[in-house]
Formats: C-alpha cells, sequence, structure tokens
C-alpha cells in the first residue's frame, strides 16, 4: 500500500490538486460545515433577523454555564457514558476470556449477538426494553436498571470489535499457552499478561463508544424520558424556551464530541503508523 | 461503523487447546485432580455477558415479536394486528413515507459521496487529509443537534428562510423544514459524510494502470468510468447504499427534534405506541415495529453479502 502511493507520488511529483476537485469538495465540505457554523454564530450574537447578526454577546454561554440544571444533565451524561462503557468492557473481557481460553466455538455465537444491536439501533432496543420490564414491579422496572441495560447493549458492537480485533493482533492464545508451559494458571494468564497488551487496543473503541453515547437521544428519551435527562434530551427540552441558550448547547456538545473524535483519529494514525 | 460492518471473517478455525509442554505423567496428575470439573469452572466467566445478553438484547426482541402476534382485539395468537397495520391508512402512509425518505436519502447520499470520494481520491494528500477530517468531525454533528442547526438555518424564521425573503429566492422563502421534504433535507445531509467515509476506502483498490490500459485500448473517459471503475466498485457502492438505508431508517432523534409525533414515520408511530400521551398499544406498536425489524435484517442481509463480494473481488486483483 505505501509503496504504492510512493510510486504514484514519484510518477507525478508534486501533484496537483485538480480545480474541479477543489471546487467541489470545497462546496461539500462549506454544505457540511454552514449548520454547525450558523449555529456557532447564533450562540454568540443577541439577534439574526437581518443579513447579518447583531449585537456580540457571550450572554448564551454565561447563562448556560450558571444553569444548574445544565451541569447536572452533564453529570449524568458522564455517568451514562462511563458506567455503561466499563459494564461492557468487564463483560466482554470475561466472556472473551472463555473464547480464548476455554471454547473457542462461542466466538461465532458472541460475533452474532454482539453485532445484532449494531443491526436494530436504539429505537427497537429501548422499545423492547421497556415493553418487556415496565410494569413488572421488580426491580428490573427500575428505569436506571433499563437504561445501563439498553446503553450496555448498545455500546457491545463497538467494545467487541475493539476487543477482538485486538485479541486476534496479539495472538491471545499462544501467550496464554506460553503463560501455561511456565506453569501459569490460563485465567491468571488472560489477567497478568493477555490484557496488559490489548490495552491500546480497547482504548480506542471505547472512546468511540463513549462519544455515541454521549450523542444518544433516542434511549435516554424513550426509557428515562425527563426523569433522568442526559444533555440531549436537555436540548431537546430548551429548543422551544431558548433558542440561545440552545444554539449554546449545541456548541458545547459539538466541540466535546470533536475533541473525542480528534483522539480518537489520533490513535488511530499512531497505530497505524506503528 | 464502516469497520463493524465490514466485519466478515470470524475467529479462527478452531486449534485444540492442550498443554503440549507438560509432560505425560504431570498432565494425567492434573487430569485425575481435576476431572472436567475445570472445564465447567471456565465457563463462569461467559455468565454475567450471557445474562446481560439475554436480559437486555434477546427477550426484548422476543418480547416485542410476542406482542406484534398477540391480536389486539382477540388476544390470540395470530397475525391479526399485521393485516390491522398494513390495512390502517395511518401505519400504511407510516411504512412508506420511511421507505420513501430512507431510500431517496440513500439514492442522493451515494451520488454526492461517490463524486466526493471520487474527487478526494484524486486530490493531493493534504486535501484529502482536510477533506477526512472534515468529514470525521461533521459525521457525528445528527439527530437533536442537527436538527436544531436547521431549524435556525432553515426554519420559519430561519436565516436562509430570512435570506430568502429578502433576495426573492422562493425555494429558501418558502422551504417548509417540518414537513417530509424538510426531512429529507436533513437526512439527506447526514448520510453525506457516512457515505463518503464509507467509499473512500474502495477507491484505493483502483489501479492507476487501469486507466492507463484504457486510454491505450482507445476507451473514452465515459466508458472507463461506467465499464471499467463503477462495475469495479459495484460490491461497496451497493453495500453502502444498504447502510445508509437503513440508518435512515432507524433514525429517530432527527425526525422527532423537528416534527415530534406530528408525522407519519415508522420509528415516531412505533415509538409513540409504547411512550406517549396516549394509552400504550403494544399489539400495534410491536406490528410495526417487526416490520421495522425486518426491513432492517434484510439491509444487513444485503450489505453483508456485497461486504463479501467486495472483500473477494480485491483478494483476485
Amino acid at each position: 500500500m505505501s509503496s504504492k502511493t510512493k510510486a504514484v507520488k514519484a510518477a507525478a511529483p508534486g501533484k496537483k490538486t485538480p480545480l474541479a476537485a477543489k471546487i467541489f469538495l470545497g462546496i461539500v465540505g462549506l454544505y457540511l460545515l454552514v449548520p454547525f457554523l450558523t449555529t456557532l454564530v447564533y450562540s454568540l450574537f443577541v439577534e439574526w433577523t437581518d443579513v447579518l447578526p447583531s449585537g456580540f454577546t457571550l450572554r448564551n454561554y454565561a447563562e448556560l454555564f450558571t444553569n444548574s440544571t445544565f451541569w447536572f444533565s452533564i453529570g449524568r451524561t458522564l455517568i451514562l457514558c462511563l458506567v455503561s462503557v466499563a459494564i461492557t468492557i468487564v463483560l466482554l473481557l470475561l466472556a472473551m476470556y472463555v473464547v480464548v481460553a476455554v471454547n473457542r466455538r462461542l466466538g461465532r455465537f458472541m460475533q452474532f449477538v454482539c453485532m445484532i444491536p449494531y443491526a436494530l439501533q436504539g429505537v427497537i432496543l429501548s422499545i423492547g426494553i421497556i415493553s418487556l420490564y415496565t410494569g413488572t414491579g421488580t426491580i428490573l422496572s427500575n428505569r436506571m436498571f433499563m437504561l445501563f441495560g439498553a446503553y450496555t447493549i448498545l455500546v457491545l458492537p463497538y467494545i467487541y470489535q475493539g476487543i477482538r480485533n485486538a485479541l486476534n493482533a496479539i495472538d491471545a492464545n499462544m501467550l496464554i499457552q506460553a503463560a501455561e508451559m511456565l506453569g501459569c494458571g490460563r485465567f491468571r494468564a488472560y489477567v497478568q499478561v493477555v490484557l496488559p497488551n490489548i490495552v491500546s487496543g480497547i482504548l480506542v473503541s471505547s472512546l468511540l463508544a463513549e462519544s455515541i453515547v454521549f450523542g444518544d437521544f433516542v434511549l435516554a428519551n424513550n426509557i428515562a424520558g425527563t426523569n433522568y435527562q442526559n444533555i440531549q434530551v436537555f436540548l431537546q427540552a430548551n429548543m422551544a424556551r431558548s433558542s440561545g441558550l440552545s444554539s449554546a448547547i449545541v456548541v458545547v456538545i459539538f466541540l466535546v464530541v470533536a475533541a473525542v473524535t480528534a483522539v480518537v483519529l489520533k490513535l488511530q494514525h499512531t497505530s497505524q503508523k506503528q | 461503523m464502516a469497520d463493524i460492518s465490514q466485519a466478515g471473517a470470524t475467529l479462527t478455525a478452531d486449534v485444540p487447546v492442550s498443554g503440549a509442554g507438560r509432560t505425560a505423567a504431570h498432565a494425567s496428575a492434573e487430569k485425575a485432580r481435576q476431572p472436567r470439573g475445570r472445564k465447567w469452572v471456565g465457563y463462569i466467566a461467559f455468565v454475567p455477558f450471557l445474562l446481560v445478553i439475554v436480559g437486555y438484547e434477546l427477550l426484548p426482541l422476543a418480547q416485542l415479536v410476542l406482542d406484534s402476534l398477540v391480536g389486539k382485539e382477540s388476544g390470540a395468537l395470530g397475525l391479526e394486528n399485521f393485516i390491522k397495520v398494513f390495512t390502517t391508512p395511518l401505519y400504511q402512509q407510516s411504512i412508506i413515507n420511511s421507505v420513501w425518505i430512507s431510500l431517496v436519502s440513500a439514492l442522493v447520499g451515494i451520488v454526492v459521496s461517490f463524486l466526493a470520494a471520487r474527487f478526494a481520491y484524486e486530490s493531493s494528500e493534504r486535501v484529502r487529509n482536510a477533506f477526512t477530517m472534515v468529514l470525521n468531525m461533521m459525521s457525528n454533528f445528527s439527530g437533536v443537534p442537527l436538527a436544531f442547526a436547521f431549524m435556525i438555518l432553515m426554519g420559519n424564521s430561519g436565516v436562509l428562510t430570512i435570506l430568502g425573503e429578502r433576495w426573492g429566492i422562493p425555494f429558501l422563502a418558502d422551504f417548509d423544514l417540518y414537513t417530509g421534504e424538510g426531512l429529507l433535507v436533513l437526512y439527506i445531509y447526514f448520510q453525506i459524510p457516512l457515505a463518503t467515509l464509507l467509499l473512500l476506502p474502495a477507491f484505493s483498490g483502483i489501479r492507476k494502470s487501469w486507466r492507463e490500459a484504457a486510454i491505450i485500448l482507445q476507451a473514452s473517459p465515459l466508458d472507463y468510468w461506467f465499464r471499467i471503475v463503477i462495475p469495479n466498485l459495484m460490491p461497496s457502492i451497493l453495500g453502502t447504499l444498504s447502510v445508509l438505508f437503513s440508518n435512515a431508517l432507524a433514525a429517530y432523534a432527527t425526525a422527532f427534534a423537528v416534527v415530534m409525533n406530528n408525522y407519519a414515520l415508522l420509528p415516531l408511530q412505533i415509538t409513540s405506541k409504547f411512550k406517549g400521551d396516549v394509552q400504550i398499544d403494544a399489539a400495534t406498536g410491536g406490528a410495526l415495529a417487526v416490520v421495522l425489524i425486518i426491513l432492517m435484517v434484510v439491509c444487513t442481509l444485503i450489505n453483508n453479502y456485497f461486504t463479501k463480494r467486495a472483500s473477494k473481488g480485491r483478494e483476485i486483483i
């Protein structure tokens, strides 16, 4: 791959971007950026009822950052992100131990059930869980249980993929056999030899999963609604009330997710280089 | 998203794992001490995963199927709910609207992103990297924030709406975001970055020598594109198309933020049956959900088929 790109470069030194490409990519890029940029400008001005906005202000941000409901919803969102991703990682690492060290045939089953949420996405998942547990009167009908359960399933495909790729990359089975020969138990070998080697591989997919939970509206709205407002539900609730405040929320959400994405891209880039 | 759906390969074939390094005596002694018990103990680590999968993925799905099969009026097992769904105008319209918006947004998305991927592939590395960066960042801009941004832009007193009135551009001035066409514009927006990110890698399979060979054989640029490049990329294009289609089909947040429940769209109707101001109607909701599930599963199967074909094609080259 790299040799090929080098060859192309060598054939056409100082290769210029064709004008048509520049124009087309410029238009598409602009089209993609305009909605966010408009929101950004909108959040920084008092009013925009003419061609140009008027009255630069940071009022919307001041109002947002002094709003305790905002901080509570951010806190709830972070709890949802961290706890559900952590649960999924632990569940998958335990299950993958069985696949790697006890019975490889379970791998197919794992792959199948881990890909189902990817195909179904939020609406079906949340509705199924509501329909199953609401009104059963058990602890399972507690909205928090339903919510964490749903998020655990939602991020399953992404984290599974990350862990599986990482395990394949280091040949976990070999490592465990080698440790066993040296007199180490299998589970201990898995925890002390395999896991430290796949941490960086899990990191990228976990961050991706965090940004998915952070951006989720469907599960939070359907299962918890106003009982446990996350940042997206908070935004939706404020949209009709104050567009200035809402535009500031949109900017904050976007910047957080963009920062996480930038870290993911950076990590992927460095791992590719290695 | 792309790498997930393209996860074709399964784990490597079964290899009997045995302590190859142990002496026979050691192994037999251990066998005597731990007869089968050890193997059984190993499965314990699988139990928490299994419980969560069953409790929050498989049983909820089974519950929806059950909901759909228990008749709303009769209470008996049967297809009563499905007959109702397919004969009630509102639900018919929801299915039609969902399929229509998904299909049109996927088609427009694939055409734009095919051109974008093509131009990005032809560009210098610097331009390509910058463009990919924009795609990655903006592919996160979806759901409620996206809906809000479009309201500011094209809503009743949106910036573009005002500009349209000022400058006499009827398309902008009269544009109504809160209709099917409005949703379509939103859906197309979130399809483009996703589609381009999925299509870009496929272009690296196009060899420079093919173009040279085609020119030598006196093919016109049109021939080159329609007889060589597009047929070669077809598995990737169709696979991406099915991802886009199911992506739009299941989208909820964007639509809900714009039209609430006031539009006949499958995800909106399903949700309103289980959660809403009106009474819960699990029977109808379940049947609608099963219709959506079937559409999604068909899309996934189509995508898997084309992903496998695409990777096969690469191996031959």
